[in-house]
């Protein structure tokens, strides 16, 4: 059985930053497919940071999923076969931070290309902020103070801006890139995720009813944001008739 | 700004050893505020190669704290939250102290973010840099990394000639790679050295080798195998910083400016 190729990148959320609300992370979870998936958790972009890592391992226990990590920081004692156990996961799922020093660190150690061949063989990547940036082809990081374009690993031909809605001068540096000729792309609120198959968005996911993402692309000489369609991944607030009447 | 100067390139590279390791060679940490030059320095931590672990960072605060110095510190994972102008910074201290941890990673980082070239800018203008472990080996043109969990040779910046291994009597394991590594001819010749000792170079010349403890000691290492380098033996000054009026006011004035928290 072939697996698609899959991505979801979080705009912001999940365990990292929604306490208490594992709407995104269980979606996740359940792209794999498998009952209780292996999950690997790639902290590069925080230097592995020891509470990222314990937050993680606390979001994600064992006995709803089998849960790992990599840290490139401390490889003695990790696992020797690198290429080997991102490849046997179901779900990567990669932290946020530096999305510079992520990069630069992953392609140190050659992970870009592991995560390439996991992603061809179905294992479904996922991550939030710089671990949302990286798919993609270039990502806003506005690590430097001043937001900017950065080149990702181009799984997915576009763009990407994460922390869309929260921060407004972001969205304006986004669109101000993509109208100097970036390639068109993503801006992605917090709790709102985008779903790949392959290098088609097939939806838009929310953990939260008012998170939104939007397109943005280039039409003659400006630049247009259109917002898309989402889905809620919690039930809607159902008014209970008694209280009602 | 320190007064117009014109300095000797100097780098301390030491095989381990230094506030990270406890408060075990209190005298390295002391040789590097010498070095530096000036009566009150101001040093920058570099805790890059570690992830800027929390502990590293707070380890630097609790010992160059406590001596007459102004240090500071750059984590290139949290500039995010703490934008700091690198090249400015960097280039206004009067040294520069690069922490241990996975070498492979602090140079790949360090690329990405152009850290490279302001260091060797730093350099030049006689900033004085200072590393153990990973922050050693990075100024030659290699070192022998367990970045990828064993020992193996990676290129450094090349500032310094040669090539370089630490912790040469704590980690046996990397002793064989070196030494095979410069016989095979694959790294060039170079510098072997233990936990406490320390390289003192002046441009791209090896000045002394100098240790805090008892018995560490630093080698060269060619084709033809290792040989011991003479060394001078630091003396310790204990606790001398904390005898001195000033020092004792200036950590009064650090602590009230920050509240009681030493960032």
């Amino acid at each position: 059985m072939t697996r698609p190729r899959q991505i979801l990148a979080l705009g912001g959320g999940g365990f990292s930053m929604e306490a208490g609300n594992a709407l995104l992370d269980d979606h996740a979870l359940a792209l794999t497919g498998v009952e209780c998936p292996k999950v690997c958790f790639l902290p590069t972009a925080s230097g592995d940071a020891d509470h990222y890592i314990v937050r993680f391992y606390r979001a994600f226990a064992a006995g709803r999923c089998r849960p790992s990590h990599v840290s490139l920081f401390r490889r003695d004692g990790g696992a020797t076969d690198l290429a080997g156990h991102l490849c046997e996961q179901d779900l990567v799922y990669v932290g946020g931070g530096s999305v510079i020093s992520l990069l630069g660190t992953w392609g140190a150690h050659g992970v870009d290309l592991m995560l390439r061949a996991a992603w061809e063989a179905g294992v479904v990547m996922t991550g939030l902020s710089a671990g949302s940036l990286c798919w993609f082809d270039h990502g806003m990081t506005a690590f430097h103070g001043e937001s900017k374009p950065v080149r990702g690993m181009g799984f997915l031909p576009f763009s990407n801006a994460v922390h869309y809605e929260d921060k407004p001068d972001r969205r304006a540096a986004y669109v101000a890139a993509i109208a100097d000729g970036l390639p068109p792309g993503y801006g992605t609120g917090d709790g709102a995720a985008l779903h790949f198959v392959g290098t088609e968005l097939v939806e838009v996911v929310t953990s939260r009813e008012r998170a939104r993402a939007y397109h943005v692309t280039p039409e003659g000489a400006e630049v247009t944001e259109n917002e898309l369609a989402t889905r809620f991944l919690g039930a809607p607030l159902a008014v209970e008739p008694a209280l009602a009447a | 700004m320190p007064p117009e100067r014109r300095r000797t390139p100097t780098i301390l590279a030491m095989g381990g050893g230094g506030f990270t390791a406890g408060s075990d060679d209190p005298a390295l940490d002391d040789l590097v505020l010498e070095l530096a030059g000036t009566p009150r320095p101001r040093v920058c931590l570099l805790p890059t190669a570690g992830g800027d672990s929390e502990h590293q960072i707070r380890r630097y605060y609790e010992t160059f704290g406590d001596r007459l110095c102004e240090p500071t510190h750059i984590s290139l994972f949290r500039l995010g939250r703490k934008p700091v102008p690198l090249r400015e910074h960097l280039l206004s201290q009067d040294a520069i102290y690069v922490g241990g941890g996975s070498m492979v990673n602090l140079l790949a980082i360090w690329k990405a973010q152009g850290l490279d070239g302001i260091l060797r800018e730093a350099w030049e203008a006689g900033i004085l840099l200072a590393g153990l472990s990973a922050g050693s080996m990075c100024w030659f043109h290699y070192g022998i990394t367990t970045s990828s969990g064993h020992p193996e040779p990676a290129p450094g910046l090349g500032f310094l000639p040669g090539s370089n291994s630490v912790h040469h009597d704590s980690e046996p394991a990397r002793r064989p790679v070196y030494l095979e590594a410069v016989a095979s001819g694959a790294i060039p010749a170079g510098y072997a050295v233990d936990d406490g000792a320390a390289l003192v170079f002046r441009g791209g010349s090896l000045e002394e080798v100098v240790t805090a403890r008892r018995g560490a000691r630093a080698f060269t290492v060619t084709a033809d195998g290792e040989r011991t380098l003479e060394c001078r033996a630091l003396t310790k000054r204990v606790n001398a910083a904390a005898t001195i009026p000033a020092v004792a006011e200036l950590r009064r004035l650090r602590v009230a400016r920050s509240g009681g928290v030493r960032d």
